[in-house]
């Protein structure tokens, strides 16, 4: 997917749509031209971070993990992320015909993978694994995110704003949904045991 | 219906008006006490932030605050959104005026009574330390007295009522009443020593128990029957179409009026309670889900049919949101209440995180587009602004947002830390540092706070211009259709 596009619609949201739109990405050129790759950079940033400088939590010492430990996760947070996408794309091409709109599932991906660029690119300050930085950073990436998605389904869908703002709710309100369930998954491996090795 | 039978029910009603004195009443102090309850909020949680904030004043500690805030938005703000509300939905889907306008009027003054009652003796200190049901024995005597008033206006409405048929929003709403009734005479039983001071009338477990089924149930009826019924009454209304399925509402009450009740234990996990209370409770909660997903898809599919209207009514959204929200706190729940889940979010951030997505996201996002609905026509005007409902939408939203994420990596991250051991067995950290490294998330919190009062003042000054010299309806009783 060209880089360019990626550029166009983080500064200018309603044109960039537009020019996607009429590229009309295949799934392969949208997830392995632009998913795969963006994804990457949360997880190498936060395994630089975690094993090199560590989390500093306001304590007086960063918070550290062991290389393999970080690797594991690091690799799981990957998938994480892809399956996130793939997820937020299905639910899109799944929920679109009760909003009067087609979706392919090409669409719903590209919709999905773009939209979530903010959040990737985020990943970056994860090498500075300051609590505040990341914050200050990741909060309005999150925002952009939100609005890139209001503004997008209704473009990518071809529906009316209305309805798509109904479909991006319904959709926002499954992301949630999956991320609580994300969170619970988490919470329960680390109880059976699957905890990370920290270091010192 | 033939011509004849309509004249002659309407000779029936001819004259006849509404009583939608007590519902102004009801709803101009909803959002007097919506605003006083989320700014007592955010000095909270600037102080969890900046605990210099109390300025050594005991008054005006964390501890004394805090059960003011729930105590203020709950009852008072919750509280008369729901009185407005259901006098509003009895009165119109019955065909008849409240069977009382005295003892309607007692419920206001005695509701408002109650409340200033305890923005007194809170602060003051005085308290059953009951969360939740922490006025003590003299008030809890009024609130009775009230609450027996509100059934006898709201349930003798509905006997007097001109048509057949019992509305699905009054099921609720009585189900609201009559249940809060029974958990506050059993909960707040207790043996007074002095005028201000009484001790409970359970001991131990027992007194856990009773006070987490009361506490759980406040949830459940107060929080959400109660606003269901104002869904299934205003979201019809405001979309101009009916529920998306009547029979499915019927199975949503009935499966959620059966099953919450059951659900207090998970506030118990790992106590002294006996472990089978521990997993039916637990069990109880998991089956929730289906009869609130239930409520939820009800509610979205009756909205999603009115899109068009969205272009020229902003207060759409405040009801789409709310209840996509009551969705995700819904399922957030039953996983919390699973017992390995809560051995780590118990006790955390994560819990107020939850409790917030449906206090903010769900109920107060559902009574204040309730509210846009109501007061205008209470007062016989138009909205003043719909660009200033739009930019409500956006600022609360973003708030909620905010609260909660910060809420969710503050929780997970205090359950981890306080679960961390070292290869010796002892502890990572100290309490102390779990609560140092909360600092950043406080001030988050707290900002998205401040957005949803910065939301909702901006809605009292929309109302104000929007009532400011109008006067007061008179609405006539139409004649029943069959």
């Amino acid at each position: 997917m060209p880089i360019f596009k990626v550029i166009q619609l983080l500064f200018s949201p309603r044109g960039g749509w537009q020019a996607i739109k009429q590229a009309d990405f295949s799934v392969p050129q949208a997830f392995l031209g632009h998913t795969v790759l963006f994804a990457l950079i949360p997880p190498v940033c936060g395994y630089i971070g975690t094993t090199r400088t560590g989390w500093s939590l306001g304590l007086d010492r960063p918070v550290r993990l062991t290389t393999e430990s970080a690797l594991q996760i690091s690799v799981l947070y990957y998938g994480a992320l892809l399956v996130a996408t793939l997820s937020v794309a299905w639910a899109v091409h799944w929920m679109a015909r009760t909003y009067g709109a087609k979706a392919s599932f090409a669409s719903g991906l590209v919709l999905a993978t773009m939209t979530a660029t903010p959040l990737f690119l985020v990943g970056f300050a994860q090498l500075m694994p300051e609590m505040w930085l990341n914050l200050v950073l990741g909060l309005p990436a999150l925002a952009w995110t939100i609005a890139l998605f209001y503004s997008g389904v209704p473009v990518m869908l071809d529906i009316p704003e209305e309805r798509g703002f109904l479909l991006a709710s319904a959709v926002l309100a499954f992301g949630l949904v999956a991320l609580v369930a994300m969170m619970v998954v988490t919470v329960l491996l680390w109880g059976a045991g699957l905890a990370p090795t920290f270091t010192g | 219906m033939s011509a004849t039978a309509t004249t002659a029910t309407a000779t029936a009603t001819a004259g006849e008006t509404y009583n939608y004195k007590v519902i102004r009443q009801f709803a101009v102090m909803t959002m007097v006490w919506g605003v006083v309850g989320m700014l007592v909020g955010v000095i909270i949680a600037a102080q969890l932030a900046w605990p210099a904030l109390n300025f050594d004043i005991p008054w005006l500690t964390y501890s004394r605050l805090r059960p003011l805030h729930t105590n203020a938005v709950i009852f008072a703000f919750g509280g008369c959104a729901l009185f407005a509300t259901s006098y509003y939905c009895v009165q119109r889907t019955c065909h008849v005026r409240l069977i009382s306008d005295k003892l309607a009027a007692f419920t206001f003054w005695g509701w408002q009574a109650v409340i200033v009652l305890a923005a007194v003796t809170l602060p003051l200190g005085i308290t059953t330390s009951k969360e939740y049901a922490e006025l003590e024995w003299p008030i809890d005597i009024l609130i009775t007295l009230v609450w027996v008033a509100y059934a006898v206006v709201f349930l003798g409405t509905i006997v007097k009522r001109r048509v057949k048929h019992i509305y699905v929003a009054n099921w609720f709403y009585a189900a609201f009443i009559v249940t809060v009734a029974i958990l506050h005479v059993v909960n707040s039983a207790a043996i007074p020593v002095s005028f201000w001071k009484s001790y409970s009338a359970y001991a131990g477990v027992q007194d856990a128990m009773i006070q987490w089924w009361y506490g759980h149930n406040a949830v459940g009826f107060f929080l959400t029957a109660g606003f269901l019924g104002m869904m299934y009454y205003f979201v019809p209304k405001q979309a101009g179409r009916p529920v998306y399925s009547y029979r499915l509402s019927i199975v949503h009450f009935w499966a959620l009026a059966f099953t919450y009740i059951w659900a207090g234990p998970h506030h118990l996990h790992y106590t002294a309670l006996p472990d089978w209370a521990q997993s039916l409770g637990m069990v109880m909660s998991l089956i929730l889900l289906a009869p609130s997903w239930g409520g939820m898809i009800n509610g979205i599919m009756t909205l999603s049919g009115a899109w068009e209207k969205l272009r020229t009514d902003p207060v759409l959204r405040f009801l789409i949101v709310s209840i996509s929200f009551y969705g995700m706190s819904t399922f957030e729940g039953p996983m919390m209440s699973i017992k390995t889940v809560n051995a780590l979010s118990h006790y955390t951030d994560w819990t107020i995180g939850h409790v917030h997505s449906g206090a903010l996201g769900w109920v107060a996002l559902v009574s204040l587009g309730t509210m846009y609905y109501l007061i205008p026509r209470l007062f016989g005007r138009e909205l003043y602004s719909l660009k200033l409902v739009e930019v409500h939408f956006w600022v609360s939203t973003v708030g909620i947002v905010l609260y909660i994420t910060a809420m969710w990596v503050a929780g997970i991250m205090q359950g981890l830390m306080w679960r961390a051991v070292n290869t010796d067995g002892t502890l990572t950290y100290s309490f102390v540092e779990s609560v140092q490294a909360m600092h950043p998330f406080y001030v988050i919190r707290f900002l998205g706070g401040a957005l949803f009062l910065a939301g909702t003042l901006v809605m009292c000054w929309n109302l104000w211009r929007t009532v400011a010299g109008a006067r007061t309806v008179e609405a006539p009783i139409p004649a029943p259709a069959h």
